[in-house]
């Protein structure tokens, strides 16, 4: 079971990958709707693992990640985007993402691949 | 290859023999006796280790191989190369996503891509994967980045054991073309005007396609029971979804009252 922190600017994303996050056993410690927030959220709740939206206000995801990984060089982070943004997939992968999960996504697969992250 | 053994299904038997898969046919051993051109066979598709190829003629006849499956591996390459189907050479990386899940040691593997009567092939020296045309359920020209250029591609997603898998391939832009209309027209059924949903309507769907049950559709977009039967309804008119199951909510008799009353009463010494 891994403490995860749920980073995205969508109310409706954020309910689905609660959902589908507790329903694979783990805990949802807490959720932020920009990159900022998501960085001071990581900061104060040091969860197991974050799930990052890309394009957010304020904060993008990419840029959230590297201030995570520059506070925590261990912390995992598995991206999050939509259909047709692939291309920050080598982006958010050199700068330390973990995992990619295009929307729209399927639960047994994203749990599947949280557990990959948390177990690595 | 040499003879091999396979079951061959004969009606509502499996009936042992041996096969070999020479240059141009392959042949069935007693009690077939057979030989089939593998130009005369215009398709393949497979569940688990069974290939189903069909032969043209009238009418047509459709034999089912079982074996062990480097045998059907072999097989399938054997007949994906010779078989009377359109064929383009061309890249290609399946799965490259997974149930939206990047798969990534994904990579571009070079082979063909082989068109048959009810579905796509790509097929590589070490893979073979089928992509049975029933199961498309998008398909796009898109840009990839392919060894520092943008390159275009297609982008085919289908359906395998539910999971949704998508995949691309590389080819020239006149044959990508080609691919295309063929995919899009093979799958026109499918396709949506776009405004037969409303929002919740689309919410819905998208919950549905990510694995969410009713009950947890109904929390998170607050709908009542009456209100997301509707809109089961209006997808089921669609063709958007299937019932796969019918739950029942239910209250208790006063026998089932009774039950539960003596059912928390303390132990009697």
């Amino acid at each position: 079971m891994g403490r995860i922190l749920i980073v995205d600017d969508t109310l409706f994303m954020r309910t689905l990958l609660k959902n589908i996050i507790f329903s694979g056993g783990h805990d949802i410690v807490g959720e932020a709707g920009d990159g900022d927030e998501g960085v001071e959220k990581y900061k104060e709740l040091k969860p197991d693992l974050v799930t990052m939206d890309v394009v957010m206000p304020k904060m993008n995801g990419i840029e959230a990640l590297k201030s995570i990984r520059a506070f925590d060089p261990n912390a995992k982070i598995v991206m999050c985007t939509a259909v047709g943004q692939e291309q920050m997939v080598k982006l958010a992968i050199k700068s330390g993402a973990k995992g990619y999960i295009v929307k729209p996504f399927q639960a047994p697969k994203v749990i599947e691949e949280l557990n990959n992250v948390l177990g690595s | 290859m040499p003879e091999v053994p396979v079951k061959v299904q004969d009606g509502d038997q499996w009936i042992n023999t041996k096969i070999e898969a020479i240059e141009d046919r392959i042949k069935f051993s007693e009690p077939f006796n057979l030989e089939i051109p593998y130009k005369s066979i215009i398709d393949l598709s497979e569940k688990k280790t069974t290939l189903f190829l069909t032969v043209k003629g009238t009418p047509e006849a459709t034999y089912r191989i079982a074996s062990v499956e480097k045998i059907i591996l072999y097989l399938k390459r054997k007949i994906i190369i010779n078989c009377g189907a359109y064929r383009i050479k061309a890249y290609f990386m399946s799965p490259a996503i997974r149930g939206g899940v990047l798969v990534t040691d994904a990579i571009w593997e070079k082979g063909a891509i082989a068109v048959v009567k009810t579905g796509i092939w790509f097929v590589s020296q070490t893979k073979q994967v089928c992509v049975p045309l029933p199961e498309v359920t998008a398909i796009e020209i898109t840009k990839r980045e392919v060894q520092n250029k943008r390159l275009d591609v297609i982008k085919i997603e289908h359906l395998e054991n539910q999971d949704v898998v998508t995949s691309f391939v590389l080819c020239p832009m006149s044959t990508l073309q080609v691919l295309f209309n063929f995919l899009r027209d093979a799958t026109k059924t499918y396709d949506m005007k776009g405004d037969e949903l409303d929002s919740v309507g689309s919410q819905v769907s998208m919950l549905v396609y990510s694995g969410m049950d009713t009950k947890a559709i109904e929390n998170m977009l607050n709908l009542t029971p009456k209100e997301i039967e509707d809109i089961y309804d209006k997808l089921l008119s669609l063709g958007m979804i299937d019932v796969v199951l019918k739950r029942r909510e239910v209250q208790l008799t006063p026998k089932g009252v009774r039950y539960i009353s003596e059912a928390v009463k303390p132990p009697t010494q």
